[in-house]
């Protein structure tokens, strides 16, 4: 029975395309184009619609027990905040997450694509998982197609395969980076600071989901962009698992404890005028 | 951003019966990096007399040691303080002179004028004045300031009711807003005393 793969044909030419080899799974889907006169100076005003949205932190990285994920939760359009509690680690299946950082409808949209059109699609045509490294390799190459195009993707894939533990950065500059720790988003260089100076690869799984949960914590109080509930999940050789979703404003009170001051000023009668 | 998110900020004044309560919050930010979660926003005048300061915070600094210099020259020339109105003109006149190359300020005043009736008024940067009877907003998180206010303001409330409204009104607006926050100011002024307190909020 051949695959009814009408949905994945493109209108447009996409590099490579015509490749044989592709078996019809790897092409990306077609999207319609909009009916403007202008179609460059539309796809600027949409460019820098997404542009300020990389308002976020995420981290990941690799110790002995598995990969450790973290995000924050705050969506924010310049300055006003428009949520608290958007879910920025997705999950594309039971042993694979995806971070999210910049456009929120873009992330979403290709990790979904990723899970069910490439992921679940090689799992069934192969009788075998895909690894990491196969399907970070395929978000980027997708991603590539579209380069200039206004997307606004800065994802970490992490995941455990044959291999162990695997962590890819991916964005929507068509660039994908293997490596043991990531920051993505406005605050990235506050939780690099943090995540940099306590991270040591034989830590616990209780050490290192506190090293992330601190190291969003800080990114949280020194940037403005970020907030809100920062989550920690962690994948081992049995998948994914959610270790915790703690409030930052409690963490801060919880880190720093509010002591009673000495009094300054003692409370002097003013006389009426 | 423009430059009056530069810094951002948040502040609130609100009228009670026979005292005023004048609010704000604590950061200081280089656009959306946090500097200091410690920075005052309301400086006193006199006894009965408050301001605040929004909006750039160098502007902010400038403008508050040019008007506390103007009003120590008052105090010694009349022998008195100035009045609430008084001031508030003072202000107005003091952003007009610069009309062509303004201050990035929106300040809000907030006094007790003769037989103890609370007075507060805002200006925006050129010097409009804008008198109210209720409650007066500035800052980056203005809008979401005005809808709370809105919502919790009732006429004539004592002095602990005041406090209550206002902290509640401070923190559930600064929550929505990227640029302000990270704790809050509070100064409730009535004819006998003023209480200063610090609001504890979330700090991110």
């Amino acid at each position: 029975m051949k695959l009814d793969t009408t949905g994945l044909e493109s209108a447009l030419p996409l590099f490579g395309a015509n490749c044989q080899m592709v078996d019809g799974f790897t092409a990306a889907p077609a999207f319609d184009l909009p009916t403007t006169l202008d179609f460059d100076g539309f796809q600027k005003e949409a460019i820098q619609m997404v542009k300020p949205a990389k308002g976020t932190t995420t981290l990941a990285f690799i110790f002995k027990e598995g990969v450790m994920v973290a995000a924050d939760s705050r969506a924010s359009m310049g300055g006003y905040i428009s949520s608290q509690s958007v879910k920025k680690i997705i999950e594309i299946n039971p042993y694979m997450l995806g971070t999210m950082a910049g456009g929120a409808a873009d992330c979403q949209f290709w990790h979904r694509n990723l899970g069910i059109k490439v992921c679940r699609l090689h799992e069934l045509a192969n009788k075998r998982r895909i690894s990491v490294t196969g399907a970070s390799k395929l978000l980027a190459n997708i991603l590539y197609s579209y380069r200039g195009m206004g997307l606004s993707v800065g994802t970490m894939i992490a995941g455990w395969d044959e291999t162990g533990p695997g962590l890819y950065y991916v964005d929507s500059e068509g660039g994908r980076l293997k490596g043991p720790r990531f920051s993505v988003g406005s605050g990235s260089p506050y939780a690099y600071g943090v995540l940099d100076s306590g991270y040591r690869y034989d830590m616990s799984i209780e050490e290192a989901a506190e090293l992330a949960r601190r190291a969003i914590y800080h990114a949280t109080f020194r940037d403005g962009a970020s907030g809100g509930v920062a989550s920690v999940y962690h994948v081992g050789p049995n998948g994914w698992k959610k270790l915790s979703g703690d409030d930052v404003g409690e963490l801060h009170y919880k880190y720093y404890p509010v002591t009673p001051s000495t009094v300054e000023q003692e409370m002097v009668e003013v006389s009426g005028a | 951003m423009s430059i009056f998110e530069y810094n951002g900020s948040a502040l609130v004044a609100m009228v009670g019966k026979n005292c005023f309560a004048i609010a704000s919050d604590r950061r200081l930010g280089v656009q959306l990096q946090t500097i200091a979660t410690d920075f005052q926003r309301i400086h006193k005048i006199h006894d009965r007399l408050f301001i605040g300061l929004s909006g750039l915070a160098t502007d902010a600094q400038t403008l508050y040691q040019r008007l506390m210099f103007r009003h120590k020259l008052y105090q010694l020339r009349e022998e008195r303080d100035m009045k609430p109105e008084t001031f508030a003109s003072l202000v107005s006149a003091l952003l007009y002179e610069k009309r062509f190359g303004p201050y990035f300020c929106q300040p809000v005043i907030a006094g007790l004028s003769d037989d103890d009736k609370p007075f507060i008024c805002t200006t925006d940067s050129i010097g409009a004045k804008e008198l109210a009877k209720d409650f007066v907003v500035a800052g980056t998180a203005g809008d979401s300031l005005y809808g709370a206010c809105e919502a919790m303001f009732k006429p004539d409330m004592e002095p602990e009711e005041l406090f209550e409204t206002l902290s509640q009104a401070l923190l559930a607006s600064v929550d929505r807003d990227c640029l302000s926050g990270w704790g809050g100011h509070i100064y409730i002024v009535t004819p006998t005393e003023v209480k200063e307190c610090t609001l504890k909020g979330r700090m991110d």
